[in-house]
């Protein structure tokens, strides 16, 4: 599933010699991911292949807060374009990530549906033209019910991109997030085949795959089906001894079916 | 989608392609944990349908395969039988007739020990389950133990065996009887229609049929013929299903349906080696089936197996895809495997614009390119004769019939069943079971060891 290799890395990296084909940086927000520019460039020119970053912050497009909201799409865009100038394929972000659970008190969010809805539809079209302009894409990554109230299952992230209608946004999946809201995650990716850009892999128990129970072979020949060629992004955390966690990964995905 | 193999990549090689509109039938035909043999036609469980669908499954997912024929046998009655349907209590009753409400399993099957839920029918279809649980079982073994598999598997197969062994073998020459044209999976089949003409058909007043919405007139069974199905159907019902208190009205020893049964006691006997129990009575059973089989139905001078009427005591003179599959039985003589080979090459059976091998006799009185079980090729049949090739070495032969089954499941859309002649599909599109055996014959490792 997960490209060959297109430079040769380090001998000594740990990642490589696992199996891996690249690495999925995260994205700290105050510029911080821009800031790192230059030594991104320069561990691209050292052989490391970076297609995709996932952001990593405490507030979103999709917040409550304008002020917030706004920083977050400035955040994103700044992220977009590094992750084009050193030559990836595209950023990830939630539309919120622990802001508001319709399954915990107080259960009723500050803001009605349509308004959620005004506020995923802006941000998003202002992110996907940006995204154009610099010919990579943006994932929306649908979280579960209890990290988000907005964008749970695959659909919803469907349809809003259908409306905006740009093929600079795609679905990011994540196996983890669709264990729990899908109620046939292979049936999912089939449904919706023609907006998945990306895919993050953790187990049920959001540990690494092999960790959990989730039915790989299944998940993944679904991605087969669907003719899904890009990358496969660990995004767990790690039980047992972390180095043989980070080693199991691939070798896991590929008897699974990768 | 307007057509199931024109995305994702026209590129990519014709195996992958077949192999992802494959996988892709098998995933959109899934409800909730067993698969449906077609979304329009068969809303439900099917019981060989399911079995032959697990074998293609485990290609996709061990884990929905071992769930396939767990699902089913979540359905066997006490007595062992496994049911021909298991139904799905969300689909409306009027989706399918007979529906749950006619078959009144929880009910009238009472005494014969079926399930108080989920409602089944109360006949049964051809014995393939324990093959499919074996083939599963070799496909990821270390999967099969964690979850137990094999030990949950193997006690409802053998009972399931059992109950065909003795409440079934109604000609007491050790073969299972069928009692019900749709028990041996070839309902319309030529082989039952004098059978069928001693039956009084049920007033059309009486039964309201499902198949036609869906299904085209021409190719599904008259009213006169789904009125005797229903009358047979009746009469098992008002006898609570016991095979003891009835003389059945419709009785015969289908060569298919026996076959199915040796290579699943072989089956079985190789799960009771692997759960460290003893084999030999499953091998002694196979090895008696398989000479009661060539004494009591092989006609050698049709070259082939013919079904036995138990209430005339006389073989059927009709040529049917069934009297080829006992091809399937290793240890058959060879003199006889000869022969269905010739007959497969034969003028009664040799489609040669598809290779795949018609339902009936292409020369027969009876042959309707269309009709169900009348002509048409099915994927099911050929995957068995296929299988039986193969286990008789017959190398060249099998690979010309696995090459014209995935021609022909690729250009009919994966469907239920084509005109032998033309290729033309015919039925249902998208069905499961050939989508699965064509997702074997692609994936299967040419050396897994036969049972």
């Amino acid at each position: 599933m997960s490209r060959n290799l297109r430079k040769p890395w380090p001998p000594s990296s740990i990642a490589q010699r696992a199996g891996y084909d690249a690495i999925e940086l995260r994205g700290k927000g105050d510029l911080h991911f821009a800031a790192r520019l230059d030594e991104l460039k320069q561990a691209g020119k050292d052989g490391v292949v970076m297609p995709t970053v996932c952001v990593d912050m405490l507030h979103f497009f999709g917040a409550f807060d304008a002020d917030l909201r706004r920083d977050a799409i400035d955040q994103m865009k700044s992220q977009l374009t590094v992750i084009a100038e050193i030559g990836g394929l595209g950023a990830q972000t939630p539309a919120s990530y622990g802001m508001f659970s319709r399954r915990l008190p107080p259960f009723e969010p500050p803001r009605t549906e349509e308004e959620d809805r005004e506020v995923l539809l802006a941000g998003l079209s202002e992110l996907g033209e940006h995204a154009r302009k610099e010919g990579v894409t943006l994932f929306l990554e649908p979280l579960n019910r209890y990290e988000d109230h907005m964008v749970n299952r695959l659909e919803q992230a469907a349809e809003l991109i259908r409306q905006i209608g740009l093929d600079s946004i795609r679905i990011g999946i994540d196996s983890y997030h669709m264990n729990i809201e899908e109620s046939d995650p292979a049936a999912a990716i089939l449904a919706h085949a023609d907006v998945i850009g990306h895919a993050q892999v953790s187990d049920s128990n959001r540990f690494q795959p092999g960790a959990g129970h989730l039915d790989w072979p299944a998940w993944l020949g679904a991605l087969h089906t669907i003719g899904y060629d890009g990358y496969l992004a660990a995004e767990c955390r790690l039980t047992g001894d972390p180095i043989e966690a980070v080693r199991s990964i691939p070798a896991f995905l590929q008897r699974s079916g990768a | 989608m307007s057509s199931l193999l024109d995305w994702p990549a026209p590129t990519a090689t014709a195996a992958l392609t077949l192999r992802r509109g494959a996988a892709r039938v098998l995933i959109d035909n899934r409800a909730g944990i067993s698969t449906v043999p077609s979304r329009t036609l068969y809303p439900h469980q099917w019981s060989w349908d399911s079995a032959f669908i697990a074998i293609g499954l485990r290609h996709l997912s061990v884990r929905r395969a071992q769930q396939e024929l767990e699902s089913l046998l979540a359905g066997q009655w006490a007595d062992g039988r496994i049911p021909h349907i298991v139904f799905n209590p969300a689909v409306p009753h009027d989706a399918y007739f007979p529906s749950p409400d006619f078959w009144q399993s929880s009910r009238a099957g009472r005494a014969a020990g079926a399930p108080t839920a989920p409602e089944t029918s109360g006949i049964v279809q051809p014995p393939v389950h324990a093959l499919a649980a074996w083939l599963v079982h070799q496909a990821d073994p270390r999967e099969s133990r964690r979850r137990g598999f094999l030990a949950r598997a193997y006690p409802r197969l053998a009972a399931w065996h059992d109950y065909l062994l003795t409440r079934r073998d109604l000609g007491g020459g050790g073969l299972a009887a069928v009692v019900h044209p749709w028990e041996p999976g070839m309902d319309n089949s030529p082989c039952w229609d004098q059978a069928l003409q001693r039956i009084e058909p049920a007033a059309p007043a009486a039964f309201q049929r499902a198949d036609l919405n869906h299904g085209h007139p021409s190719d599904r069974p008259t009213d006169l013929d789904y009125g005797r199905y229903v009358r047979l159907a009746t009469d098992y019902r008002e006898a609570d299903y016991d095979d003891r208190a009835l003389r059945h009205g419709f009785a015969m020893e289908d060569p298919c349906f026996n076959a199915l049964l040796i290579v699943s006691e072989r089956a079985l006997a190789a799960m009771a080696h692997n759960l460290g129990l003893d084999d030999t009575p499953h091998i002694r059973r196979a090895d008696e089936l398989t000479q009661q089989l060539v004494a009591r139905l092989w006609d050698d001078d049709a070259g082939l197996f013919r079904v036995l009427d138990l209430n005339t005591h006389s073989l059927v003179a009709e040529r049917s895809v069934t009297g080829l599959i006992p091809l399937v039985v290793p240890g058959l003589p060879h003199g006889i495997v000869q022969r269905l080979q010739e007959s497969l090459g034969g003028p009664h059976f040799k489609a040669a614009s598809t290779g795949l091998v018609p339902s009936y006799d292409l020369t027969g009185h009876a042959f309707d390119s269309q009709r169900y079980w009348r002509g048409p090729a099915w994927f099911n049949t050929a995957w068995l004769i296929y299988r039986g090739l193969r286990t008789h070495r017959l190398k060249t032969d099998a690979e010309r019939l696995r090459q014209g089954f995935l021609a022909e499941a690729e250009r009919s859309q994966f469907a239920e069943y084509v005109d032998p002649a033309t290729g033309a599909g015919r039925g249902a599109r998208h069905f499961s079971w050939t989508a699965a055996l064509a997702l074997d014959l692609l994936c299967a490792d040419l050396k897994e060891p036969m049972p």
